[in-house]
């Protein structure tokens, strides 16, 4: 059967990328030659001012300006829903509307081609976007705080 | 095994994107994906779209590919047909930048693409798989001449920054000394029997026959400097005429080097079934096809129309949309079936009153972010010093890959390389930078392979993916679990509104895709309209 010759080789190349994932997973050395590019997995040492400006202004603009264009990016220099550090988190860890999820499990970024934040990380950018482009949300959340919020990709992650 | 990837140069890089994966993320998606793994076009030739109710209308949001693809057939099968458009342009992904064309960006940074007459750069698709035989049939039908895309070229590179010195190594002498050290490996395991258990005395002396036929063995399964190994990897001295004929074997690159360089891994770039020789693209760039598209619908679409909101009933679908060039207008357009073609980034942020299964659909999944350079030279030095023809090299630099153009071979004057394509974290920091410092930093990296770089450069343009104002990102990237959970919710026609795109196919990323999903969402809405019978 045609769908069963698929299948085969569907998973056999799965299985050499999973393969070649779990390599690429556990390596954290940055790029030697280089101080802009990071590789994905050694971007663990990133601040939330690098995160916001090597990551985030992609999209949201520097200042957290934001853009127009068939769709928006919102703008983040006085955006009232920054109001809840948890909506900023929850945003980061799981994305939103094609926005790439940034909490999922190490070896699971590759998947969606995404990038790994540890809950030092998110907390990290979100305290940033909100005490930044002229924000200034009360409070400062922690790693542990981050940790508590529902995380992508946990229920499978091993 | 986080030994040997510490010490591997191209493991510290996204690996996979040297196994051609860079090119067609969706490459890569696939192979993950335990539901993807069929890139295998269904399209099965023309649609047959029989018996259109009388007066049927169908209005179709953007004209992209697959709107594209729906209205040339609805409109033959005797559909009302009318597509609303973002761009100024027919094509969406299916995109040419060429000499004397504007680009402004998500942010307002606007580039003016400077290159020669003739040239180009595709910041979306450059290839055609010969089984994406969807989007090959539509250039057929549209008169698109199509012409060679070079997937392997021997003579290109490939690149490690900590193997050989750095120094860019032929794609030719990787593969002939790799398969030829593992021939000779596997010849003498068979000499020493240790396959006896595995392999058969007769099959054994197959097995050798055709070892030294595959790896250019010498009459001892050695792989060494040889007329037979240097016709596969080239010769010191190539074979000529006259009194300076005689050729000189080149010295192969030895076992150790090559697995400790891992420039192995560049080897199947063109093994995956995507990527297998022939492929295609159209002359004068991709977005030719867009662009016959475009001519052959005429006033079918209407051009600079952003749709705000999307409202079915019991009869037919609104679409609420205003005109790019005088904003704050309300203005409507009607059909009796709606195939949305918007991109899932920008759909998911209209109002638009479908089931709450489509509705996370449309919100689950992420765009990737990708990003490509067009760097102009003065003059085609990759052909002219190097003798590279098309094809791309690898590297594992930032840049991923360098992309010669498969065309205009010879012709005097300036050319245009592909200067990068990049996925994942390093496309998301080239994102976040102005597009001269994007270009800047392609030449910086491009220049360690290529010498002359510096010298040539002429002009650049770079078009990062998640900055593009009609989609906010390069295509959907489905994880296994998002495809189990949503996939069909977004494929189901909710009650009016279908939608189509290459986020609504198993081709994620590639035009066939689109179009395959356009076809299998129009002969779905087709049955509807029919059961429906003719309007009151």
């Amino acid at each position: 059967m045609k769908v069963s010759a698929v299948l085969t080789t569907g998973l056999v190349t799965a299985n050499l990328v999973m393969a070649a994932l779990v390599n690429v997973a556990v390596v954290h050395v940055a790029h030697a030659d280089d101080s802009t590019f990071t590789s994905t997995a050694g971007y663990g040492g990133a601040s939330g001012a690098q995160i916001y400006d090597q990551i985030c202004q992609g999209c949201h603009m520097p200042e957290g300006a934001g853009a127009v264009g068939a769709g928006h990016y919102p703008k983040l220099a006085g955006d009232p829903a920054l109001t809840s550090w948890q909506y900023v988190a929850l945003t980061v860890l799981g994305g939103r509307n094609g926005m790439p999820p940034f909490g999922l499990p190490v070896d699971q970024v590759m998947e969606t081609r995404t990038v790994h934040l540890s809950d030092e990380q998110v907390a990290d950018v979100v305290n940033y976007v909100r005490s930044h482009f002229g924000n200034k949300y009360k409070g400062t959340v922690t790693a542990s705080q981050v940790a508590t919020l529902p995380h992508p990709g946990a229920a499978s992650a091993h | 095994m986080e030994k040997d990837a510490r010490s591997a140069p191209l493991s510290r890089r996204e690996l996979l994107r040297m196994i051609g994966v860079t090119a067609g993320g969706a490459a890569m998606y696939q192979a993950m994906d335990s539901l993807g793994f069929s890139a295998e076009s269904p399209y099965q030739g023309p649609i047959d779209l029989q018996g259109a109710p009388k007066g049927a209308s169908v209005l179709i949001l953007g004209a992209g590919i697959a709107g594209m693809t729906a209205a040339y057939e609805l409109r033959n099968a005797g559909y009302q047909v009318q597509i609303l458009e973002y761009n100024a342009r027919a094509g969406g992904r299916n995109w040419s930048l060429r000499g004397g064309d504007t680009y402004t960006e998500l942010g307002g940074y606007t580039q003016h693409c400077e290159f020669d007459k003739d040239l180009y750069i595709n910041p979306g698709p450059w290839r055609i798989p010969y089984h994406h035989r969807g989007i090959l049939s539509y250039a057929k039908r549209l008169n698109v001449p199509l012409e060679a895309f070079v997937q392997v070229n021997y003579n290109a590179y490939l690149h490690s920054t900590g193997a050989f010195g750095g120094k860019p190594q032929r794609f030719r002498e990787i593969k002939a000394d790799y398969q030829g050290h593992v021939a000779e490996l596997l010849a003498k395991a068979t000499r020493q029997h240790a396959l006896d258990t595995a392999v058969t005395p007769e099959d054994q002396e197959k097995l050798l026959e055709s070892l030294r036929d595959w790896g250019a063995l010498d009459k001892n399964y050695a792989y060494v400097a040889s007329e037979a190994s240097s016709d596969r990897r080239g010769f010191k001295k190539n074979p000529g005429g006259g009194l300076t004929a005689v050729p000189i074997p080149s010295d192969p690159i030895g076992l150790s080097d090559i697995l400790n360089s891992k420039l192995w891994e560049g080897i199947p770039s063109g093994d995956t079934f995507d990527m297998q020789t022939a492929l295609f693209q159209p002359v004068g760039g991709m977005g030719r096809i867009g662009e016959a598209f475009g001519r052959e619908l005429g006033p079918i679409i209407r051009y600079n129309s952003k749709v705000l909101e999307i409202r079915q009933d019991a009869h037919g679908v609104t679409a609420i949309y205003e005109d790019t060039k005088s904003p704050g207008g309300h203005l409507e357009a009607r059909g009796d079936w709606c195939l949305c073609t918007i991109p899932l980034p920008v759909l998911a942020q209209i109002p638009m009153n479908v089931g709450p299964a489509m509705t996370a659909a449309i919100g689950a999944v992420p765009y990737a972010s990708a990003i490509k350079t067009g760097l102009q030279f003065k003059r085609r030095f990759w052909e002219e010093d190097e003798h590279i023809y098309g094809g791309i090299t690898y590297t594992d630099l930032p840049i991923t890959n360098i992309g010669y153009p498969n065309t205009g071979y010879h012709s005097g004057g300036k050319g245009v390389l592909l200067g990068c394509y990049i996925w994942g974290l390093n496309a998301m920091e080239f994102t976040a930078m102005t597009p001269p410092e994007r270009v800047k930093k392609a030449l910086e990296y491009g220049s360690q392979i290529h010498p002359q770089y510096m010298k040539e450069f002429d002009n650049g343009v770079a078009v990062a993916w998640h900055r593009v104002p009609f989609i906010m990102g390069c295509m959907g990237m489905w994880s296994t679990d998002s495809r189990a959970k949503h996939y069909e919710a977004l494929c189901q026609i909710d009650q009016r509104i279908a939608l189509a795109g290459e986020h609504a196919s198993y081709i994620g990323g590639w035009q066939e895709g689109a179009v395959t999903s356009a076809l299998d969402a129009i002969g779905r809405l087709h049955q509807r309209a029919v059961a429906e019978g003719s309007k009151a």
